[in-house]
């Protein structure tokens, strides 16, 4: 158990500086995801934690201790790579053993340690095979089991389930919140999934050009993004956007979608008379009859049923595209001509120049599904 | 009736000698409907891929015939089939723009160059590369290169189509609209499409019938849905959906009216042996020993259920993913709300008839599926 702290790191590529100023504290037993694309800087932070990279300025603290320049092996931080990094002429025992032998454990220490471990990982049956003898699945679990063995304090996992098929990666997403916990770690995961990110995580750092862009839970994250591109990066299907300019009349605030009047809440105040984007989630909106108050008018494109969810494709009179999900299984439109109707709580604005979030309100729960 | 558009019948490969090489393919007989669209889904070495070429040309049969609207193909090269592909690795021509490798096979098909434009321009506004047209190949992201490749396969008119892994590359914020204009894009225009894909989401999406594959065997070509309520056996039941069916292995007793399904660990499942079909009560009297599958959008929390404990509670934004412990392993339940359950809790598990998969231990066929009982 520890806490984390960094301080005004910098870590600069020659001209390239990769971070700028971040700062970040993670708590004691706290999953915190650095979430981004690519080239973001996450597997960089994560070495610089680790103490493989040294930064241009900046401190690493761990629990109270000024861990800056002070050497990989003294960290207390254990860490897994997406490419798993096996050790190909030792076996599977012996590789998620390397950590305990370095720190030269007593060899019952090691063997009770490694076992427990490899229970746990349900990796047991394979202890005495070589990587090239482990399947994909196995060779992550060995890669994970050698992080977690000497239980370090800080574990950094640099996205582990990356290179795994994705029934196994469902399976150990499941897995894994349960493990770490009963490991007591403090963990930072870097993944580029956004399903593993608020799956897993207590808070979500999402990183952008040098830094954080947005560091909140995953309820914050997904219901108040900070930004458009934030918001395009959480949610399947996709987040639809559509160029809007609010107006105010005596009725109050409103945008015009195919040829109809959509209300939006006061908060939207911020956003009247100016270019704007508006982002509605696909699961927000709501095919209903005709007639109802407000509803949307629309032409169906496409149904493309997937496993739990049916999506559907639909197009506005002013020709706008706009994505629809339903749960698998509940009753959806005939074809042609059908009526959306728009949660205008959960509509999110964004000022179209700089793609910030506009309205402080936006929804503060997520839509209750109308049971059916 | 019709002819099928296209037609396979007995369809082998053997790489190697026949007989005795590597068995890739085995007995193949399917049939797909003039404007159907058909997704051929399985993991790597199931053998799609193979079929997809022998269907293209770029792979001889081995055994069997491969007839495209009626008229024998196996025997022809590639371009005498009237098929149009978007394959990897059948690569765009390097010399020439996206416009012009677009407008290649068109211009083959003496069209005038304004409807050559038009149709260029499009497919090229639907699949968003319309930025991109005068760009050679070498100069645009893999992602582009793909898009660019099926607009080339999409505009073409054949009588059949051939996507190899179409979205593979695509980024995800692009891939749900995309899917969408693709599906309305082919039914608009009656094309016959066949999909080879990894990825059941895509083949859900798309398809209007999906052959699942496994080991060079068809094990199911049924719609969608069918899959999805009725998988033929345990392979294609746990390997459709997403998350993947929940399954336990089961002990199956008929006594005083009831049907008592025990699972490891002492949890029992007990029913009223009304809400089972005769003939699904004789194979389970005969059977005893089946493997027991429930969907996890089908579990259901309730507080006469089996207590179970709660192993995590994963929020994706439109829905909760529930892991509990449950007979020895783990169930999962798929809530579309925020469910408000933490880590330890105990849950109450609820499994209704309705909702039961029934397999053969010893097979793996499928016995009974929910809404066939009673």
């Amino acid at each position: 158990m520890a806490t984390l702290e960094l301080h005004n790191i910098v870590k600069r590529f020659k001209d390239n500086t990769v971070l700028d100023d971040v700062s970040l504290t993670v708590n004691d037993g706290e999953i915190l995801v650095l979430f981004g694309p690519s080239g973001a800087g996450k597997t960089v932070l994560l070495r610089l934690i680790a103490g493989v990279l040294d930064a241009d300025a900046g401190r690493i603290v761990i629990d109270g201790e000024d861990m800056t320049g002070v050497d990989a092996e003294f960290r207390g931080v254990g860490m897994a790579f997406q490419n798993f990094a096996l050790f190909p002429h030792m076996d599977a025992f012996a590789n998620i053993a390397t950590p305990l032998e370095a720190r030269k454990a007593p060899r019952d220490a090691v063997k009770a340690g490694v076992e427990s471990v490899a229970r746990l990982l349900k990796i047991d049956h394979v202890l005495t095979h070589r990587p090239r003898a482990l399947s994909n699945g196995q060779k992550q679990r060995t890669a994970l089991a050698r992080a977690l063995v000497g239980s370090p304090p800080v574990l950094l996992l640099d996205d582990p389930l990356r290179n795994v098929d994705a029934k196994l990666r469902f399976e150990m997403r499941l897995e894994l919140p349960r493990l770490l916990a009963d490991r007591g770690a403090t963990v930072i995961y870097v993944t580029q999934d956004y399903k593993e990110a608020m799956a897993l995580g207590d808070r979500i750092a999402v990183m952008g050009q040098a830094g954080i862009r947005q560091l909140g839970t995953p309820e914050e994250i997904y219901l108040q993004p900070a930004g458009l591109e934030i918001a395009r990066l959480f949610g399947d299907p996709t987040i639809n956007l559509l160029d809007v300019r609010p107006s105010r009349d005596g009725q109050g605030i409103h945008v015009a979608l195919s040829g109809t009047r959509v209300e939006l809440p006061a908060a939207m105040e911020p956003s009247v008379g100016r270019a704007c984007v508006a982002g509605l989630r696909p699961e927000t909106l709501r095919f209903v009859k005709a007639g109802t108050k407000g509803a949307v008018p629309v032409t169906i494109e496409a149904e493309t049923p997937l496993n739990e969810k049916t999506v559907t494709l639909v197009r506005t009179r002013g020709g706008r595209e706009i994505l629809v999900s339903r749960p698998a299984g509940t009753p959806g439109p005939d074809h042609g001509e059908a009526f959306l109707d728009i949660d205008a709580g959960g509509v999110l604005m964004f000022d179209k120049a700089s793609g910030e979030r506009l309205a402080a309100g936006g929804p503060a729960a997520p839509r209750k599904r109308a049971t059916a | 009736m019709k002819a099928a558009q296209l037609a396979l019948s007995g369809v082998d490969k053997f790489y190697g000698p026949v007989d005795r090489g590597v068995h890739a393919v085995k007995s193949l007989t399917m049939q797909l409907g003039e404007g159907e669209i058909v997704a051929l889904l399985g993991s790597s070495g199931c053998g799609k891929t193979s079929t997809l070429r022998m269907i293209a040309g770029f792979e001889a049969v081995s055994r069997g015939t491969i007839s495209v609207a009626g008229k024998p193909v196996h025997d022809l090269p590639p371009v005498r089939r009237n098929v149009a592909m978007a394959f990897e690795g059948y690569s765009l021509y390097p010399p020439l723009t996206v416009r012009e490798n677009i407008a290649f096979a068109l211009k083959a098909a003496k069209l005038s160059q304004a409807a050559v434009d038009a149709k260029v321009n499009e497919i090229a506004k639907l699949l968003e590369i319309e930025d991109i047209l005068q760009r050679y190949p070498s100069s645009i992201s893999g992602g582009q290169q793909q898009r660019a490749s099926l607009g080339r396969a999409l505009v073409r008119s054949a009588s059949l189509h051939l996507l190899d892994e179409p979205m593979g590359q695509l980024e995800p914020q692009l891939r749900a609209v995309l899917r969408g204009r693709i599906k309305h894009f082919i039914k608009e225009r009656g094309l016959t499409a066949i999909l080879v894909t990894h990825d059941q989401t895509e083949a859900n999406a798309l398809a209007d019938r999906i052959a699942v594959m496994e080991g060079g065997v068809l094990q199911q070509f049924d719609t969608p849905t069918v899959i999805k309520e009725k998988p033929a056996n345990l392979f294609t039941g746990t390997f459709v959906g997403e998350p993947p069916m929940n399954v336990f292995a089961a002990d199956a007793t008929l006594e005083g009216g009831r049907v008592r399904l025990d699972l490891p660990q002492g949890v029992s499942l007990t029913y009223p042996e009304s809400e089972f079909a005769p003939q699904v009560r004789d194979q389970l009297r005969a059977l005893r020993q089946v493997v027991i599958g429930v969907r996890p959008y089908a579990v259901r929390r309730t507080t006469d259920g089996v207590a179970a404990s709660v192993a995590t509670n994963q929020w994706l934004g439109d829905q909760t993913h529930i892991a509990a412990d449950f007979a020895g392993g783990t169930i999962v339940l798929v809530e579309h709300d925020r469910a408000r359950v933490g880590i330890g809790d105990t849950i109450g598990i609820g499994i209704e008839p309705r909702h039961l998969h029934i397999f053969d231990a010893a097979t793996g066929e499928a016995v009974a599926h929910g809404m066939e009982l009673a």
